[in-house]
């Protein structure tokens, strides 16, 4: 399982890409060319891609509304350009610009998210049921905030996978707030981790600032899922940097943060620390770094214009996209 | 002159001046300490922390336990952020608190009142955005309110706060930031009592929440073309004042209806249905319905044209009622 050099390029270059989606994404709310509204999720990339990076095509994929899943879903496979027309409302956005903001592809295993929080943690029960009787080693990928575990899903999805031995690996992104409320308030306890105990699924609590810590978590449960010993759960302990969301009525009346309280996460950034331990290792260089950079920049220019300048849906498929044919 | 206030201010003093007012009220919900929508902004430094609870993300078990405290005589006000967070406690809203007071012979009230916010904003696309009021017409023993201006608002939530049954008020996103008059006392305005904002001969329309400004905009349209349209702001679904608007109809002989939930099975098929029933005698044509189509809310732009209901459809609605 040690990753050779290219699977650690190939997690660096994720986690930069992500960034710079979601910075596309922001500025092009803030310049008022993309209608909506968005989930930031700057600093947390490595969580979604140390978990996403090496999936197989056909394992499933339930991702958070945080970063509306790039996070997970870029290092699963889905193009940039599709996930950005999506969300100018465009034709050639992955749900054919019907959604919103949502990443659905099935042919990736991405099935898209619910906007009410916590089904996932059942739908998964249902995929892993069904990846299981179909006994290919396929496994189901549930990445949900900690904030989810509130609902009674996260506890009956959990009795349901250990109960029947599901391939599903749990990773609850822990990133110390619900919306503007400090996990600290609504849970009695500290770890998420802690909860899996009583279902008897084993757990891990992991750095989720490190992005070879996460992988390396996620692929003992992966391979424990694939070999039909069933369910695990990561907790990744991150931090959300940026607001709750971005675009919403101008009616701000939650406190700020205090400063010092992001300060240290900021320099914790997990592509800063990667990048670094990368050097210091001698499979980066300084130039190599800045070229991952440019491209992912490039990427995201071209995925830009791809999608601004991508039709609208026609009206007419308002008469036909309601029932399946 | 009257001190004037938005209707995000007005729902925040009606919270305010009840729980001052009564030490049985609390609110309850997730991110109500913080409040990122403003509706109770500041509670928490006022009243403390005992009696503004934040929840985890989970409404079906929050608002199970804010009914188990109305039960025992306490007043809690359910934050449900989101219009569709509504379905996810509807069969403890619905079947168990609105029901329970019948089949126990009395024995249990509830004096609960759940708020939520409807109605399409920016690009919010359809988890976020649907009109979710008609939905809950069918249970009985619920009362449902809709206000339309800060001071139904504020007027509105203090009667259903009071009250000892259940009350769902749907206030509306695009609302939150009109400002209009608003006494600084406490006042109640009635449950089950609709307004008449505007007086015509020509054509009943009774709408809901942001439809009524909506209608009233038609009004000078249609008005510039010597057709005066009556405008009726319904404010509460259940009761409905059925009294008000068919006294109208008696008046114009035509009705339309105007709302932002769907067209099958919404306030419009209600209020249609009864005139129907009650007023047949008095039409000169058959009921007509706006309302938002038979589709999710998409996040498209080709959407934005043709989801939410506007002036130019109720104009055209009121035209074919003339026909």
């Amino acid at each position: 399982m040690k990753l050779e050099k290219e699977q650690l390029i190939t997690l660096y270059r994720h986690m930069v890409r992500v960034r710079k989606l979601d910075e596309t994404i922001t500025h092009a709310l803030y310049t008022g060319t993309l209608p909506g509204f968005y989930h930031p999720q700057i600093g947390q990339e490595a969580v979604g891609v140390g978990a996403c990076s090496f999936l197989r095509k056909d394992d499933y994929l339930f991702y958070t509304h945080r970063g509306h899943g790039i996070g997970k879903v870029l290092p699963k496979g889905v193009e940039p350009r599709r996930i950005l027309a999506e969300h100018y409302g465009r034709a050639s956005g992955c749900c054919g610009g019907l959604s919103g903001f949502h990443t659905a592809d099935m042919s990736l295993g991405i099935p898209g998210i619910s906007g009410t929080i916590g089904p996932e943690f059942v739908l998964s029960a249902g995929f892993g049921y069904a990846a299981k009787m179909r006994g290919q080693g396929q496994i189901v990928m549930c990445i949900q905030g900690e904030g989810a575990t509130g609902r009674g899903t996260f506890h009956e999805g959990m009795l349901m996978s250990a109960n029947w031995k599901l391939p599903v690996v749990w990773v609850i992104e822990n990133n110390l707030y619900m919306v503007t409320t400090p996990v600290s308030e609504l849970y009695p306890k500290e770890n998420f981790a802690d909860l899996a105990f009583g279902y008897g699924i084993p757990s891990e609590i992991v750095d989720g600032q490190d992005v070879l810590c996460v992988y390396e978590a996620v692929q003992k449960a992966i391979d424990r899922a694939r070999a039909g010993d069933g369910p695990s759960l990561i907790e990744c302990k991150t931090y959300r940097i940026p607001p709750h969301a971005l675009g919403l009525p101008d009616i701000k009346t939650a406190k700020p943060r205090p400063q010092d309280e992001i300060e240290p996460w900021k320099k914790r950034d997990p592509i800063l620390l990667f990048g670094e331990k990368l050097l210091r290792e001698g499979i980066l260089t300084e130039v190599f770094i800045d070229q991952i950079d440019r491209e992912a920049t490039a990427e995201m220019e071209e995925a830009n214009r791809f999608a601004m300048a991508s039709p609208n849906p026609s009206p007419e498929i308002l008469d036909t996209a309601l029932y399946a044919a | 002159m009257a001190r004037r206030l938005s209707y995000m201010r007005a729902i925040n003093e009606a919270l305010a001046q009840e729980m001052e007012r009564d030490p049985k009220v609390v609110a309850i919900g997730i991110d109500v300490r913080q409040s990122p929508f403003g509706q109770t902004v500041g509670l928490v430094d006022k009243f403390g922390r005992d009696r503004v609870i934040d929840t985890p993300i989970c409404e079906e078990v929050f608002t199970t336990a804010a009914m188990g405290m109305a039960m025992t005589g306490m007043r809690p006000v359910v934050e449900l952020l989101h219009s569709e967070f509504t379905y996810i406690p509807m069969n403890p809203l619905g079947v168990e608190a609105a029901q329970q007071h019948y089949v126990t012979g009395g024995k249990v009230k509830f004096p609960l009142t759940a708020y939520t916010l409807v109605g399409t904003f920016g690009g919010l696309p359809a988890s976020h955005s649907q009109s979710p009021e008609s939905s809950f017409m069918p249970f009985p023993g619920l009362k449902i309110i809709v206000p339309s201006t800060p001071y139904d608002a504020k007027g509105l939530l203090i009667s259903a706060i009071r009250d000892d049954n259940l009350t769902m008020c749907f206030f509306h996103k695009l609302l939150l930031r009109m400002e209009d008059e608003v006494p600084e006392e406490e006042y109640t305005v009635p449950l089950g009592k609709a307004a008449t904002r505007r007086e015509g001969k020509h054509v009943t329309v009774v709408a809901t929440l942001l439809m009524v400004h909506k209608a009233l905009k038609a009004a000078e349209l249609l008005s510039q073309e010597g057709i005066e349209i009556e405008v009726i702001d319904v404010r509460s679904l259940a009761p409905l004042d059925e009294e008000t608007i068919l006294e109208s109809i008696r008046k114009t002989g035509r009705v339309v209806t105007v709302e932002e939930s769907r067209l099958r099975c919404g306030v419009g098929a209600e209020i249609s249905a009864i005139v129907a029933e009650k007023a047949f005698d008095y039409l000169d044509g058959p009921p007509q319905r706006v309302a938002a189509p038979m589709l999710p809310v998409g996040g498209s732009p080709i959407y934005k044209e043709s989801y939410v209901p506007n002036e130019r459809d109720i104009v055209a609605a009121v035209k074919r009622a003339m026909d």
